[in-house]
């Protein structure tokens, strides 16, 4: 084609890169603070100074005043840091597995909790819990999920995946019918299950970081990492999968293979957030969007950005859980899905404008 | 997700939060009647000197079971406990327990709080369950709020040297980080009914050292208990036809959800020991569970226990009826036969087992010592 | 635009008695083609003759039911999908994108067989100059998906030549394109194989193939019905059989011109006067 006088043309990344270092390093930031003021409020009132005192002493250096409370260093060892990391840890997952599905869906709306992937890990955790089987000590349930998680992907996407397309409405219903069929599942098993039993599964529909431990935040954290390190590595070709998938096996990416480790990777991140802290929807929905408004839809960033985001948003969402009343504890997916709820609806709404119908 | 799968998912939490209530003591009960005698109903007589109707079914109307002097009676006065002590717990973990001074006993029922104080050990603890509604204990700061829910920091925050709990409350994860920031936790036997009154009082007082006044609070306890069951004996029917088909039903605020109560709940042993005849048992129903209308109109029962705040969320006798028709189609309903008796006792056992049998004893088999 | 490969290396795309079966429906049947370096060959026929699907089986994305297809003599099923990446380019007729994507985030995603190879250093330099080469970099900024059609068409074709690959398919290219950017897309292509490129482009415009293309491919209900010069495959007896409406085929000084007759222009009494002949 004629080509357009030689001028200098914006070609190259520069502004990209200084933006996405300053959306990286806001967001860390965000994170740390975030962190610090969670590990400083709680029920059991400690000074900011006695926490970072607290820290410092653990980390082999006397400065600073040690919490008064007899159980306050144990308090924010025991109960409130462990907390705060798996909060971390499990936004993180969330938010990084939803960006991973609405990548290989294409399509904006998917993500774990609304297709029904964290009810199906729930039930398949619930079922061990239930059957009280434990074949691999604390990673059972980790493991059931899993499991459970990579069936309903799996599920999901052939269920709702139609000549290389998933359209909005399709991949909605296929929620819809899935949610109503875990649902079932729990039911069935607080029937088959004892108080405890049944206690747990409601903890889990609702999503709670009550009772975190190190011994599960240990379990979680190689998976979240892992997960998330291998999400960033797909992150070129999950952009490539926009083209659709014939052109973007022009352009060299092995379609199928990248579907199948992602929705392996989403069954991971899903197993790690849902085994232990239950159904908190709409972070791995919320969260890409947002980061996707800000800094485009480009997954070497998208991917490490809500990563960061969701770690922010749960970390944040459980302070205020686990703060608002006192002694008393509001289930975190309640308040993400309080929030999450009418964010998905104007979702809704502006994919039927813009796709001018259902489409 | 559709508003639909919204809908589904609400619907179901709305019936998860029913379920786990009835499993444990509701959070909103607390203010209402609180230690059960706030009906007009008065305390019940020792049923001895009370005089019983000649046929038991010869009785319409509700009654209250209330108990006379439910003061804490302790076995012994500030026993010295001796220490370090090691015990195995229920579940088999060893526990090593050196300082009772900060004392926390949390269960559902308030079972293990009321050992506490019974023991004499009273002013050493620091905070209570919500179930534990008698008045020497009323004052204690609250750690489970939202009825079933233990919170760590809230416990963390009284400094307890001791815990003392069951598998009734949740979430497990909580009481494994009470043991990760090194308080030692005894987990005792979650079952409540006669058979282990006394064992269950005599663990509770080994972990804190004061095997003592265990064996004779314990002791106390299972005279106290034959005492009454030797009364009752001699007020029920003989023949087993004769005896009153009895239900423990679960009722809780007005969705027209109620649960019978059976094998191992507890109600089973307390129905037997009533010398009623345990319709649940009949039709092997075990543990908590819905129940059906037509399972109710089945079942036939002639006296239906609840727990006092249970009844009133339903609005009442006439509530319950109005709201369950099926239940109406019993002899019970017919009669307005429902002996209720406060959430924090009727399924306590401990060493106010016999207290709370007299109490039902007197309001199934001579209510108008009550009315 | 550089050249991929030196001239001469001559990339080679065979099909040899190529046929396709859809759902037991023939779609393809018989079809040999032949594409050489430096070749732009226009794949022509009426709806549903079976370009698509030809270039389909040529781009690799339709395992022929009978028959193969070869690049440079190894069965293009058996190159590896990056390999194949590195030596073919495909231009869909649909362009789609999931996420709004800025046209030039588009145009260097053609760049990607060539990550982590020396070529990647070359990336700022041929993207530039493929969305100048089509005249999109005026909008190298704007969201893929806020384009109009032939903004998108043009975008894409960037992408493909962005890929610097030797063998070029593109389907319908010009569909959404105005004369002016129709006429330069053509006009690319014919560059691209002076330099050793391997081009084939399906078209429904006879007279851009007759202009442009080296070799016509004639397709009818999925066989080869003629194949060669423009010259000799473009005349009014085979085109009007074919397309099943008279064709006339008129001389220019530019090649020849395909004009269809339409009665719809006679004036009415010349159709009634037909109209007379024919009773």
């Amino acid at each position: 084609m004629t080509a357009v006088a030689s001028q200098a043309l914006p070609v190259g990344t520069t502004r990209g890169r200084v933006g996405a270092a300053v959306l990286l390093s806001g967001l860390t930031i965000g994170l740390l603070v975030a962190v610090v003021i969670s590990a400083g409020h709680g029920q059991l009132a400690i000074p900011p100074v006695e926490v970072l005192g607290s820290v410092l002493h653990r980390l082999g250096l006397d400065v600073g005043p040690l919490p008064t409370h007899p159980q306050g260093d144990n308090t924010l060892w025991e109960v409130r840091f462990p907390r705060v990391t798996m909060g971390a840890l499990v936004g993180a997952s969330l938010a990084t597995a939803g960006a991973l599905m609405q990548g290989i869906f294409g399509n904006p709306l998917a993500e774990p909790g609304v297709v029904g992937v964290s009810s199906g890990a729930a039930v398949a955790a619930g079922a061990v819990i239930v059957f009280d089987v434990a074949f691999v000590g604390t990673w059972t349930a980790p493991v059931a999920a899993f499991v459970g998680g990579l069936a309903t992907t799996l599920l999901v996407y052939v269920l709702s995946r139609d000549a290389g397309r998933t359209e909005v409405v399709t991949l909605v219903l296929t929620g819809v019918a899935l949610n109503a069929m875990t649902s079932a599942g729990l039911a069935f098993l607080m029937f088959l299950g004892d108080t405890q039993a049944r206690e747990e599964i409601v903890f889990w529909t609702l999503g709670s970081l009550n009772g975190s431990r190190w011994e599960y935040v240990a379990v979680v954290a190689p998976l979240a990492f892992g997960g998330i390190l291998f999400a960033g590595l797909l992150a070129r070709k999950l952009d490539l999968l926009a083209l659709g998938d014939r052109a973007a096996r022009h352009v060299g990416v092995d379609v199928e293979r990248l579907r199948l480790t992602a929705i392996v990777l989403v069954a991971v991140l899903t197993a790690a957030a849902v085994s232990f802290c239950g159904v908190i929807a709409f972070v791995g929905l919320v969260v890409p969007h947002l980061i996707r408004m800000v800094a485009g839809p480009g997954h070497r960033l998208l991917v490490p950005a809500s990563a960061l985001g969701g770690a922010l948003l749960v970390v944040l969402a459980d302070l205020w859980a686990r703060t608002a009343v006192a002694y008393a504890d509001l289930p975190i997916g309640m308040l993400t899905s309080l929030v999450g709820g009418p964010f998905f609806f104007w979702l809704l709404r502006r994919a039927r404008r813009t796709a001018g119908g259902w489409a | 997700m559709s508003q639909h799968a919204r809908a589904v998912r609400l619907l179901s939490a709305g019936l998860l939060a029913l379920a786990l209530s009835a499993c444990g003591l509701g959070s909103a009960q607390e203010a209402s009647s609180s230690d059960g005698r706030s009906g007009a109903a008065g305390a019940a007589p020792d049923l001895a000197s009370a005089t019983p109707l000649a046929d038991p079914r010869d009785w319409s109307g509700p009654s209250t079971a209330v108990i006379e002097d439910p003061e804490v009676r302790p076995v012994a006065d500030d026993p010295s406990p001796h220490l370090p002590v090691t015990v195995t717990d229920a579940q088999g973990t060893k526990v090593t327990i050196t300082d009772t001074s900060r004392i926390l006993a949390l269960d559902i029922y308030g079972t293990l709080s009321r050992t506490v104080f019974e023991l004499g050990l009273g002013d050493r603890v620091v905070g209570r369950d919500i179930s534990t509604q008698f008045a020497e204990a009323k004052g204690l700061p609250l750690v489970t709020r939202g009825g079933h829910d233990l919170n760590a920091e809230a416990i963390l925050a009284l400094d307890p040297t001791v815990i003392l709990t069951d598998t009734s409350l949740g979430p497990w994860d909580v009481v494994l980080q009470m043991r990760d920031a090194g308080i030692p936790v005894v987990v005792l036997d979650s079952h409540r009914g006669l058979d282990n009154v006394g064992s269950l009082t005599r663990s509770v007082a080994e972990a804190l050292g004061v095997p003592q006044a265990g064996r004779k609070l314990a002791q106390r306890t299972e005279t106290e208990v034959d005492r009454v069951r030797q009364q009752i004996d001699k007020v029920t029917p003989r023949a087993l036809a004769d005896k009153l088909r009895t239900v423990f039903l679960y009722v809780r605020g007005k969705s027209g959800i109620y649960y019978m109560f059976g094998e191992g709940s507890g109600a089973d042993s307390l129905i037997n020991a009533l010398g009623a005849y345990d319709v649940a048992d009949e039709i092997d129903w075990s543990g908590m569970r819905p129940v059906t209308d037509e399972g109710i109109i089945a079942a036939q029962p002639d006296v239906v226990l609840m727990m006092t705040d249970g009844l009133e969320s339903a609005g009442g006798v006439d509530g319950l009826l109005e709201r369950l028709p099926a239940l109406a189609q019993t002899p019970a309903g017919e009669n307005h036969r429902f002996v209720d008796m406060s959430d924090s006792e009727i399924l306590g056992y401990g060493p106010l087992t016999a207290q709370v049998l007299n109490a039902l004893a007197v309001a199934i088999y001579a209510p108008e010592a009550v009315s | 635009m550089s050249a991929p490969r030196p001239p001469g290396s001559g990339a080679h795309l065979v099909a040899r008695s190529v046929g396709v079966q859809i759902d037991g429906a023939e779609i393809l049947g018989g079809v040999d083609l032949e594409v050489r370096a430096g070749e732009v060959v226009a794949l022509v026929g009426p709806n549903g003759a079976g370009k698509s699907t030809l270039l389909s089986a040529l781009a690799g994305d339709v395992v022929p039911t009978t028959g193969t297809v070869e690049l440079d003599g190894r069965p293009v099923r058996d190159w590896a999908v990056r390999a194949l990446a590195r030596e073919r380019a495909v231009l869909l007729q649909k362009q789609g994108l999931a996420f709004g994507f800025r046209v030039e985030d588009v145009v260097r995603m053609g760049r990607a067989p060539w990550h982590r190879t020396p070529r990647q250093e070359a990336d700022d330099e041929v993207v530039t100059a493929a969305l100048l080469r089509a005249d999109i970099a005026t909008l190298a900024e704007r969201l893929f998906p806020t384009l109009s059609g032939g903004e998108q068409a043009r975008a894409s074709f960037a992408r493909i030549l962005a890929q610097e690959t030797p063998v070029l398919l593109l389907d319908e290219p010009t569909a959404a394109l105005d004369i002016r950017h129709q006429e330069a897309l053509l006009t690319a292509c014919r560059d691209l194989a002076d330099t050793g490129c391997a081009v084939v482009v399906v078209l429904h415009d006879l007279t851009l193939a007759a202009a442009y293309a080296h070799r016509v491919c004639l397709l009818a209900s999925g066989r080869v019905r003629a194949d060669g010069p423009p010259a000799t495959v473009l005349t009014a007896t085979l085109l009007s059989d074919v397309y099943e409406h008279p064709v006339e085929v008129l001389d220019h000084p530019n090649g020849p011109v395909v004009v269809p007759v339409r009665h719809g222009h006679l004036s009415a009494a010349r159709r009634s006067l037909q109209a007379e002949e024919v009773s």
